[in-house]
């Protein structure tokens, strides 16, 4: 039965204090390294960019890493799976647009004010929503993106109805193109930082702690005097925030707002596809996720354009991600670099409660048959720590 | 609004509850035999109304006969699912996981159905399409008869298979109470297993039911999806009875409100049924305790 004084891995015992840190400090150059080299990637792509189509590629990953971080703070701190996101982008950039040509607001208080008021409507629908755990909730933010779009569809004086909303754009008709891209495409990626610098903070501070106790079990988390209810309205009223503020930025920058592609599922879906594939615990995670999907995305459809293919496609990826990788990539990176560190892993490993009472059963079940799966004789038979000195 | 249409409305409401009724119950069964949100429900209805629609273009022969093919067809493929996918989900994150697996088998169903068939839109036409009979002064149509008939026959067929058989007595176990019924010898696995493939062959009878009415394209089981769900949670997560009583409750009002509001507002109904529900009784109206956690 694992527990904080014995997971040490199998790795030689041989370490002293000093390479311990070294190890430490070589991962940490190299994620300096890789952070550092990213970033100047990222900065430079818009003059690396070949023609204005692959800048227009790159805005719309940026964009998909807007959407996928600012999901990831419902669905990476507290574990609800939310499919209905779209729900938020959708309104983001319906309120953006209106607040432009109903109310003759400049373009980025439109942007603001458009993300508060869902914030303000995300207050009701999360008390309503979170009320539930599990399916039924999955089943509510599906409901919510089906009647947005009978909404926007029929209220046609409103919103347009099936002939789509025009967005002004807010650069003036004498920035052209590529220049409106470069401009975007930055844009989205300080917005991404912007999610990610907040994301990290809430994943240090006790909210965050709290938060993380919910996803892993929330009845001991009341138990324990966290205001579950409070914490998981906030997280969800702040990602529902995000997601319209991002939403609102792909309006503005795409120009032109359809009910169909605004409040689909599929959209949501890539949310929860992009931020699983990547890792919905980590903090680059729903980075990764965007741009490897996002990238897969666009290729599908210029490929592919005309048939479903994408979808078959889309649809099989998501499988193979909810069956064989379903903590994402990067924390499967993690847990290799973990398997190289030479030993001293004294920390809580992270295991839901009820991922240790499935483990736990395993192993009760494997004592029954004598021979055990090599990982779990590893677990029994390594001494602790304890025990070596 | 005079009598005679309010009568129509109500009689089309009441026939329209009853297909509603036998998608609602499959879904109902897989939440009850293994806690699982079955997205790609109605993608699979999309499908076996494809089939009927081929069949029947192909062979010239009634839309019903494919069923003979279908049904056991869609049976297997259940099987297979459950024992094959959804059964290799982890314990602990198994209910939102599930949900994701069966989207992505109805992103993939709805490709290829759009691959092969393409995204036109299709519609049977059979002798009997145009005629309607008239039932204490309102026009019925045929077709709608028949697809209600269908509907009530399976309703029925499951009804007796869970109530008579031994097969039935151990699903209702399974569903009840899972270690029990492996303490009394039953393969509890296998069960599941059968228990996903029966929901399964009630999508292949009611998209059948769907095809001779309807027109379809592959985008389709997006607007059936909703509904379906309203009903599910609004009887009660796994309950079957639960989901019959709100299945024919939801199709009436939503008869009755397409005179006043036309089509699409009237569908709201579902939506408003479901988030009442959540805030007022969130485990279900008609259902019982099994509800309470999902």
């Amino acid at each position: 039965m694992p527990s904080a004084s014995d997971t040490t891995s199998a790795a030689p015992a041989a370490t002293t204090t000093s390479g311990r840190s070294t190890f430490d400090r070589v991962l940490l150059g190299a994620r300096i390294v890789v952070l550092a080299a990213v970033a100047v990637l990222v900065l430079t792509f818009p003059s690396l960019a070949a023609d204005p189509f692959i800048l227009s590629v790159g805005v719309v990953i940026a964009s998909y890493a807007a959407l996928a971080v600012s999901w990831n703070f419902v669905g990476g701190f507290t574990g609800y799976i939310s499919l209905g996101h779209a729900a938020y982008s959708g309104l983001g950039g319906y309120a953006t647009a209106l607040l432009i040509t109903r109310a003759d607001l400049n373009p980025w208080v439109a942007l603001v004010v458009g993300a508060v008021v869902v914030g303000v409507l995300a207050v009701p629908i999360g008390i309503a929503s979170l009320r539930v755990r599990g399916a039924s909730f999955v089943i509510v933010s599906i409901a919510l993106v089906l009647i947005l779009l009978l909404v926007a569809q029929s209220w046609a004086s409103l919103t347009g109805g099936a002939q789509g909303l025009r967005v002004p754009r807010p650069f003036g008709e004498d920035v052209l193109r590529p220049e409106q891209h470069e401009r975007f495409f930055y844009l989205h990626v300080a917005f991404v930082a912007v999610a990610l610098l907040l994301w990290w903070a809430i994943d240090r501070s006790r909210f965050g702690m709290g938060l993380k106790a919910i996803r892993e079990d929330e009845d001991k988390a009341q138990a324990l005097g966290v205001p579950t209810g409070a914490y998981k309205l906030t997280v969800f009223v702040i990602s529902a925030f995000m997601t319209a503020m991002a939403g609102g930025l792909y309006a503005l920058w795409f120009g032109y707002l359809d009910p169909i592609f605004q409040f689909s599922i599929l959209i949501g879906s890539y949310m929860v596809l992009m931020s699983l594939l990547g890792g919905i615990r980590s903090l680059f995670g729903p980075v990764l996720g965007a741009v490897v999907v996002g990238y897969s995305l666009e290729f599908f459809k210029v490929h592919y354009g005309d048939s479903q293919f994408h979808l078959v496609a889309l649809g099989l990826l998501l499988a193979v991600v909810v069956l064989f990788m379903p903590d994402g990539v990067l924390p499967a990176i993690g847990s290799l670099v973990d398997r190289f560190r030479p030993d001293q892993r004294t920390s809580i490993r992270e295991m839901t409660a009820e991922e240790l009472l499935e483990h736990n059963q395993r192993l009760e079940r494997s004592e029954a048959t004598p021979v055990a799966t090599p990982h779990e004789r590893d677990l029994e038979t390594v001494p602790s720590t304890e025990e070596k000195r | 609004m005079s009598g005679s249409l309010l009568l129509q409305t109500l009689i089309l409401g009441v026939l329209l509850g009853g297909l509603y009724a036998l998608l609602a119950a499959g879904l109902t069964l897989y939440f009850g035999v293994m806690r699982v949100v079955m997205i790609a429900h109605s993608a699979f209805l999309i499908l076996a109304a494809y089939l009927a629609w081929f069949f029947h273009r192909e062979t010239g022969l009634d839309p019903l006969l494919s069923l003979l093919v279908t049904v056991p067809l869609f049976f297997g493929v259940g099987y297979l699912m459950q024992r094959g996918l959804v059964a290799r989900l982890r314990p602990a994150t198994l209910t939102m996981m599930s949900v994701l697996l069966t989207f992505a088998i109805a992103l993939t169903i709805e490709g290829l159905l759009g691959f092969f068939f393409s995204g036109t839109q299709r519609r049977i036409n059979l002798g009997y399409s145009g005629t309607s009979i008239e039932v204490l002064g309102a026009h019925v149509a045929v077709v709608k008869l028949i697809a209600f008939g269908l509907a009530a026959a399976a309703l029925a067929g499951l009804f007796l298979l869970l109530k008579v058989t031994r097969f039935g007595q151990a699903l209702r176990a399974t569903i009840q109470h899972p270690e029990a019924a492996r303490l009394l010898g039953i393969n509890t696995d296998r069960i599941a297993g059968f228990g996903f493939g029966l929901g399964l062959a009630t999508a292949a009878i009611g998209g059948t039911a769907l095809a001779l009415d309807s027109t379809i394209y592959p985008s389709l089981h997006w607007h059936w999806i909703g509904p379906l769900m309203a009903i599910i949670v609004v009887g009660g997560l796994g309950s079957i009875p639960g989901a019959a009583i709100a299945a024919l409750i939801l199709g009436v009002g939503q008869s009755l409100l397409q005179i006043p509001m036309g089509t699409t507002w009237a569908q709201t109904v579902f939506y408003v049924a479901l988030f009442a529900t959540l805030l007022v009784r969130p485990q279900g109206f008609f259902g019982g305790r099994l509800a309470q956690r999902f």
